[in-house]
């Protein structure tokens, strides 16, 4: 262990080994009580982490340099340096997690020989997604670990494990979570997993449309907590909003339940909500096929939705939005009732 | 995994609910939050302030990153939301924001010294901040909180900040929001829709010693201006209007303006000494309306429920450049705009035509109030005037019409009375009243134009109370 702590320049693949070396010291040494010994490995451990950090992110005298960062990286994903530091995380201080979550969130971008060798190592050990994920559960870990999945979820397959897992169901539960900074946390990597890869997400939505839409309407467009209304009703517009989705979307807009949420969405007090749920009830009503219980339901309704959307209004001048209106407003107007 | 209690420094965890605070007093409030001091009960009644932000005013908003420790940052303690409010816990700050201290009791500005400490630990925070890969996005002395011992800190909640920057994502853009140039943020933040960088917070770091040191947005001219080459020179550096000129916070903390700077004590004695607490200042500032500085209004410009339209066709602004020998802004206007009204004009001209005495030409007050006062007080208080303006001009006309009325009838009592008489005297008459109705008829016309405009400002007046939101 002595000749560990050389002052002499470090190679960028020497730093990682060192950390790797001192992770695997920490990880062992978990049992025991703060000893001098310990702390000594730590502050050095916390120094190397910090050491990473400025080789990939530069410093205030030097930008960082494009070999020294593949060095790192390819060093750093050959052996198991990624699962360590993950599991060791609780155990550093403050400052060494933010250095160590800046760090792995800056890996997941590191091009080795134009690969990215992150997105092969995670793929290898995608269990590290569940510890991540729990991480949600532990108010000290959840923003480390969650910036963390964040930067992982770039990767495609990564996204998809997530999508696929068990776990997606407890994002309903996290982003409700009374801690405001982990619940928006969960609520923003939710959203990046339900927007980023168009193609997984629409495959996603269609395998899964039936739990999914359930538990959205249930647990998040008809919660009490107004953020998550006001969050999830963005999120659907732009879930819907997106061409990939289309065949989603054309399932959703059949269905009179969902027309009869989004309606009371359009009822609430608040403005930002209000406009929300209008982007998602033009589809319904635009929707050149509609079924004849949603036809009725917009007839019977017919005068109140037309009075609404006559005082209808963003609070800045919104040419699309009122052209939009304008649509529904045409479409409602025009309705015929159709024999069942 | 097993790591409980491993946890060497962040142990308390304040409460997540509002039945846990009691609050004490308001002591500070703009369109989009308030800020209340209060006790956290379970916490041994530990003294917070807490900020209440209504988030159906934001257009969106995200997680904000882990919190930072830093001696000159002041981070949530919690945050936790209530129906439409969040609600962010902070530790409470004693002296206040520099906003308040200067309204409350530094009118004119602060002294240099004072400038210094305060700006050195501001720009020490920001410095800290950017190294840590974080841009502030508003940074202005409503910002920089000084407890009672003078340490300075720089709030910084990621969430702000993207309640701001949310403007910029609305559908319509951001160009149009905003009639004027706002003048503390950089140029390039308005200009290009790019991102924004360290460099932009330089920009209203240079922005905010202005005000420190004249005590009101650094437009309008103030009584001294009588500073020493160092500040200058450092604020000139800052304020560059190409941002890869501006110095870094770090380079920005060597300039000989920071040499020799005082401590913290000096700052007690000098500015903290027989301030009126927190409380006092917030219930005074009610009756003084026009805040110095531009939090107040800033905030209504920048917020999502800001009034930025107004149909005054004026001036434009497109950005502002700095004067060093006046220590102000000068406003600069496009020179490539179609609108018409726009003249290549500068106020470095004019000023010197003024001479003494005023420096600020009336042309410029006009635009200056429009680009620093908009908050809704004011608006609808000028609307409210205008509208007695207009009435009383009614009231004007419908005397002048009963006049003119008199005269017809005395002309055709006249006529009548005078049948058979000369036909010259007949024609003349004919013609008089000719005119005399065409007049009539003219006044009439214009007396309903001016009841249609009295019945749309009142319609305005109607809209103001409508959106008056989470003022108060």
């Amino acid at each position: 262990m002595k000749g560990l702590f050389k002052s002499k320049p470090r190679t960028p693949a020497e730093v990682v080994r060192q950390t790797r070396d001192l992770l695997l010291y920490v990880q062992r040494a978990s049992d025991t009580r703060e000893s001098k010994r310990e702390e000594k490995q730590m502050s050095e451990l916390g120094k190397n982490i910090r050491e990473l950090k400025s080789i990939l992110y530069g410093n205030s005298e030097s930008e960082p340099v494009a070999e020294a960062c593949a060095k790192l990286t390819d060093e750093f994903f050959k052996e198991n340096t990624l699962r360590l530091l993950i599991l060791c995380l609780p155990k550093l201080n403050l400052e060494a997690r933010k250095d160590a979550t800046q760090v792995v969130a800056n890996l997941q971008r590191q091009q080795v020989q134009s690969r990215l060798i992150a997105s092969d190592y995670l793929e290898a050990n995608i269990d590290l997604m569940d510890v991540l994920i729990s991480g949600y559960e532990n108010t000290d870990m959840a923003l480390h670990y969650g910036a963390m999945l964040r930067e992982c979820i770039r990767h495609q397959s990564v996204a998809r494990y997530v999508l696929e897992s068990q776990h997606m169901k407890k994002f309903f539960d996290y982003i409700q979570l009374p801690n405001f900074d982990i619940a928006a946390d969960a609520a923003a990597t939710f959203k990046e997993l339900l927007t980023r890869h168009k193609s997984t997400v629409a495959e996603f939505l269609s395998k899964n449309y039936d739990w999914f839409f359930a538990e959205y309407n249930s647990k998040l467009l008809e919660s009490s907590n107004y953020i998550t209304r006001r969050q999830a009703i963005k999120l659907l517009g732009d879930i819907l909003l997106d061409r990939s989705n289309s065949a989603v979307m054309t399932r959703y807009v059949s269905s009179r339940d969902n027309l009869r949420i989004l309606m009371n969405l359009l009822r609430e007090t608040s403005k930002s909500i209000q406009i929300e749920a209008f982007h998602v009830f033009k589809l319904f009503a635009a929707n050149q096929n509609k079924p004849t219980d949603i036809i009725g339901i917009l007839i019977a309704n017919r005068s109140k939705l037309l009075r609404l959307f006559a005082d209808f209004k963003t609070d800045k001048e919104d040419q699309e939005f009122e052209a939009d209106k304008a649509q529904v407003v045409r479409e409602i107007a025009s309705l015929e009732p159709r024999e069942p | 995994m097993a790591h409980e209690e491993e946890e060497p420094k962040r142990v308390v965890q304040y409460p997540l609910d509002l039945e846990s605070y009691k609050i004490l007093d308001k002591v500070g409030a703009s369109p989009c939050a308030v800020v209340y001091k209060a006790v956290c009960v379970p916490m041994n009644s530990t003294v917070v302030a807490i900020k209440a932000i209504n988030l159906d005013q934001a257009w969106w908003w995200q997680s904000k990153p882990p919190p930072l420790s830093h001696p000159n940052v002041l981070n949530a303690l919690c945050s936790f939301t209530d129906d439409q409010h969040l609600w962010l816990v902070m530790p409470f700050m004693s002296a206040g924001s520099l906003q308040s201290i200067i309204s409350s009791s530094f009118p004119d500005g602060l002294s240099e010294p004072c400038i210094a400490i305060i700006l050195k630990q501001t720009l020490t925070a920001l410095s800290f901040l950017h190294t840590q890969q974080h841009t502030h996005r508003d940074i202005k002395p409503g910002n920089i909180l000084i407890d009672s011992n003078g340490s300075v800190k720089l709030s910084f909640f990621g969430l702000l900040a993207s309640i701001y920057q949310a403007l910029r994502s609305t559908r319509q853009g951001w160009s149009t929001l905003l009639a004027d140039a706002p003048y503390w943020r950089a140029p390039e933040v308005i200009h290009s829709q790019q991102g924004y960088t360290v460099k932009a917070d330089i920009w209203s770091f240079g922005i905010t010693a202005l005000e420190l040191a004249h005590g009101r947005p650094p437009l309008s001219s103030s009584n001294h201006n009588n500073f020493s080459k160092a500040f200058k020179e450092m604020v000139a550096s800052c304020l560059h209007q190409d941002p890869s000129k501006r110095p870094s916070a770090e380079t920005l903390l060597k300039h000989s303006f920071f040499e020799n700077c005082g401590g913290l004590d000096f700052l007690v004695k000098n500015v903290l000494q027989g301030l009126p607490s927190l409380e006092q200042r917030f219930k005074g500032s009610k009756i003084n309306i026009h805040a110095p500085l531009r939090s107040k209004n800033r905030e209504v410009g920048d917020s999502s429920c800001s009034s930025g339209r107004q149909s005054i066709e004026q001036r434009r602004i497109s950005s502002w450049s700095f004067n060093e020998d006046e220590f102000e802004l000068d406003p600069v206007y496009p020179t490539d705009s179609t609108d018409s009204v726009v003249k290549k004009v500068r106020f470095g001209g004019e000023t010197i035509l003024m001479e003494t005495g005023e420096l600020i030409p009336s042309l410029s007050r006009q635009v200056l109030e429009k680009a620093t006062q908009v908050d809704y007080y004011s608006e609808a208080k000028n609307i409210m005037s205008n509208i007695e303006v207009m009435v009383e001009t009614l009231v004007t006309l419908m005397r002048s019409l009963d006049v003119q009325r008199a005269t017809v009838t005395a002309g055709m009592v006249q006529l009548r009375g005078e049948e058979g008489g000369e036909v010259s005297n007949e024609e003349l008459m004919a013609q008089v009243i000719e005119r005399q109705r065409v007049e009539l008829e003219n006044e009439t016309k214009s007396m309903s134009e001016l009841e249609m405009e009295l019945l749309v400002l009142k319609l305005q007046v109607g809209s103001y109370d409508g959106r008056s939101c989470g003022a108060d």
